[in-house]
């Protein structure tokens, strides 16, 4: 799609191990990070979206391990770097240097014993950023006042239990912009906020990708947020990518079902049908191997071959591709 | 929609200290009707008081001015004991379905806590087949009545919750902030639910949320409150297509569509 790639996601295969069972909860994606651009990763809560985002970095939960394929990070043209095969030593030097990540639940990730503009300062430290104290005060100010913050200069001061949520998940993205990595993955980053202070972190964080090239991944299921600041998008159910396209033409030609259905469930400012019309059931229990499409069940379309085989990922237009029989080129 | 009013606060105020200095109204000279059968929004930005309001015209927490009156009758000054029937007819749906549900109960007592609380069936066959059409209302299955919360979805424990609020045939439902923590599927299947609700039992509704979409779904009237104050209350169709608030046209401009 790009050749300008900062990281490429091949075949990627994570497993939760169990006694002696090892069940794929992510089954084989491919997916590219473009430098400079933002991508988006949605679908319906479980369906694997924190556990590809986590494998990058290598902070699986214990129980889950990447099983297969491979994270390739191109630190030049030439020279490409497996993170999966990676010692974890040097994962996590490399993780720390040019990957940030904020995560789902802001509450648990910061330290309730430090002051938060000291905690910001932790992070200028790590990276060797730090200049003199009071340009670097300076610099922290600028930035928790980017994200939102109002009297940044006096809640420099703050501790975190005297924030609420909101604030809190706000210094937690100050935290995680300010060292400039050259990947922000974003996990559902913005969900708790409110309207006003998530469209203000949206355009931040699509400023500071055109601005220093950063590239991002954003993971969510607000389909606002994606149509807002995403290039690209991933729709994935059960650990699968079932459609991807550039933002624009996701939007203006959804093709497989899971996706329409997907964009059919949200309501709109105006003009909302007496009743949504949603995707029926909920996500099934992962459960042994099936051969067809794993969608099928819940499918609104009734084709007999989908339940005995599983559709390819078919390219159906430039950067489109589509994982559904129904769809044809 | 009929035109009479169910429940009418008038100037409600509620002061809350930052520290020793410093005081915030969270609620700031609000008066509102809310009309039998209807659906009111309260949008407006995180800390704007929605839910110190909400609490207020529930009865679970005192303002510190102001009157409430129900079914036009003040309950805002009543004693608790006085209060009693006026809050069976009031009942509310929270924001975390996980944590609004006593992990050791089951289901069945679960949505039977409010039918035991205000004692309203004399007999145990006549509850059980109360909790029984319950189940089926908001499309649950019967055998989840012997099962624990755990075993729920984020989803099915919002119908269980949403069970619970309605167990007690209230007039008033809250919904603070109900489907916000849910993803967009699940959520389209508990705003249908609602909507089904309302218009099978009438129930009227103070619906509480930071998303404009979902309350453009839902909402018969929107409020938009700011510091505590109401700065706009009108018909859904003039709050969409004719703000006339700039705050009003701020928050609309603030929304990503697809
Ligand atoms: N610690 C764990 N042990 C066992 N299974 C887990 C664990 N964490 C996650 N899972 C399972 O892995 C699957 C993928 O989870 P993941 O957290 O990636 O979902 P997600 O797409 O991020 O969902 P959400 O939108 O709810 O955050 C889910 O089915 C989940 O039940
Ligand atoms: N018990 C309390 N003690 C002190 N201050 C409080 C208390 N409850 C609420 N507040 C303050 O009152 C204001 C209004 O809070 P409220 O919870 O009503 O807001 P909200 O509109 O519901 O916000 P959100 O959308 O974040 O839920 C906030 O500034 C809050 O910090
Ligand atoms: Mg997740
Ligand atoms: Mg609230």
């Amino acid at each position: 799609m790009n050749e300008d790639l900062l990281l490429e996601i091949k075949n990627l295969t994570v497993s939760i191990q169990k006694k002696n069972e090892s069940i794929p909860i992510v089954k084989g994606i491919d997916m590219d990070l473009p430098n400079g651009q933002i991508v988006g990763l949605v679908g319906e809560s479980g369906c694997g979206k924190s556990m590809t985002a986590k494998s990058i970095n290598g902070i699986l939960p214990s129980v889950a391990k990447v099983t297969g394929g491979s994270i390739l990070w191109h630190d030049s043209k030439d020279k490409v770097t497996d993170l999966v095969t990676l010692k974890e030593k040097d994962l996590r030097k490399r993780c720390g240097q040019d990957i940030a990540m904020i995560f789902q639940e802001p509450m648990t990730s910061l330290n309730p014993m430090m002051r938060i503009g000291d905690q910001i300062r932790e992070v200028l430290r790590i990276h060797k950023l730090e200049k003199s104290p009071s340009q670097s005060r300076e610099q922290i100010i600028k930035m928790l006042e980017s994200v939102g913050i109002e009297n940044p200069s006096l809640r420099y001061n703050s501790w975190p239990h005297e924030l609420s949520g909101g604030m809190r998940q706000r210094v937690m993205i100050a935290m995680a912009m300010i060292s400039s990595p050259k990947l922000l993955i974003a996990d559902e980053a913005t969900t708790a906020l409110d309207v006003t202070t998530q469209a203000q972190i949206l355009k931040l964080m699509k400023s500071m990708c055109t601005k220093s090239s950063m590239s991002a991944l954003v993971i969510t299921h607000n389909m606002g947020v994606v149509s807002a600041i995403c290039d690209y998008v991933y729709v994935m159910y059960l650990g699968t990518v079932m459609e991807q396209a550039k933002v624009s033409e996701l939007f203006s030609n959804p093709l497989h079902p899971y996706t329409r259905g997907l964009l059919s469930s949200i309501p709109k400012l105006s003009g909302n049908p007496e009743y949504l019309k949603t995707i029926p059931g909920n996500i099934p229990v992962v459960n042994k191997k099936f051969p067809g499409c794993e969608f099928c069940i819940r499918c609104s379309e009734d084709v007999q071959k989908c339940f005995f085989e599983n559709p390819p990922l078919k390219q159906v237009g430039e950067d489109h591709f589509v994982r559904c029989h129904t769809v044809s080129l | 929609m009929d035109n009479s009013v169910l429940l009418s606060a008038s100037h409600l105020k509620k002061k809350y200290r930052i520290d020793r200095k410093n005081s915030i109204f969270a609620v700031n000279d609000v008066s509102l009707d809310i009309f039998t059968g209807e659906t009111l929004a309260l949008v407006g930005e995180s800390g704007c008081g929605k839910s110190t309001l909400s609490k207020i015209l529930m009865q679970i927490i005192k303002p510190d001015e102001g009157t409430v009156s129900f079914e036009g009758k003040e309950i805002s000054s009543l004693s608790e004991r006085a209060l009693r029937p006026y809050i069976s007819r009031m009942q509310m749906v929270f924001q975390d379905p996980a944590s609004s549900l006593d992990p050791r109960m089951k289901i069945r007592d679960i949505i039977a806590e409010p039918l035991k609380a205000f004692k309203i069936y004399g007999t145990q066959a006549e509850m059980n087949e109360r909790i029984l059409e319950l189940t089926d209302m908001v499309e649950l299955k019967e055998d989840c009545l012997n099962r624990y919360p755990h075993e729920f979805s984020g989803g099915q424990k919002q119908r269980i919750g949403i069970a619970r609020a309605i167990a007690a045939s209230p007039k008033l439902l809250v919904c603070d902030e109900s489907v916000s923590a849910l993803d967009v599927c699940v959520q389209a299947q508990i705003l249908n639910l609602l909507k089904r609700l309302k218009n099978q039992l009438g129930l009227t509704c103070l619906f509480i949320s930071h998303d404009l979409s979902v309350v453009s779904f839902i909402a018969d009237r929107v409020c938009v409150m700011k510091n505590g104050a109401i700065c706009e209350l009108a018909p859904a169709e003039k709050i969409y297509s004719a703000p006339e608030h700039e705050y009003t046209k701020y928050l609309l401009a603030s929304v990503y569509c697809p």
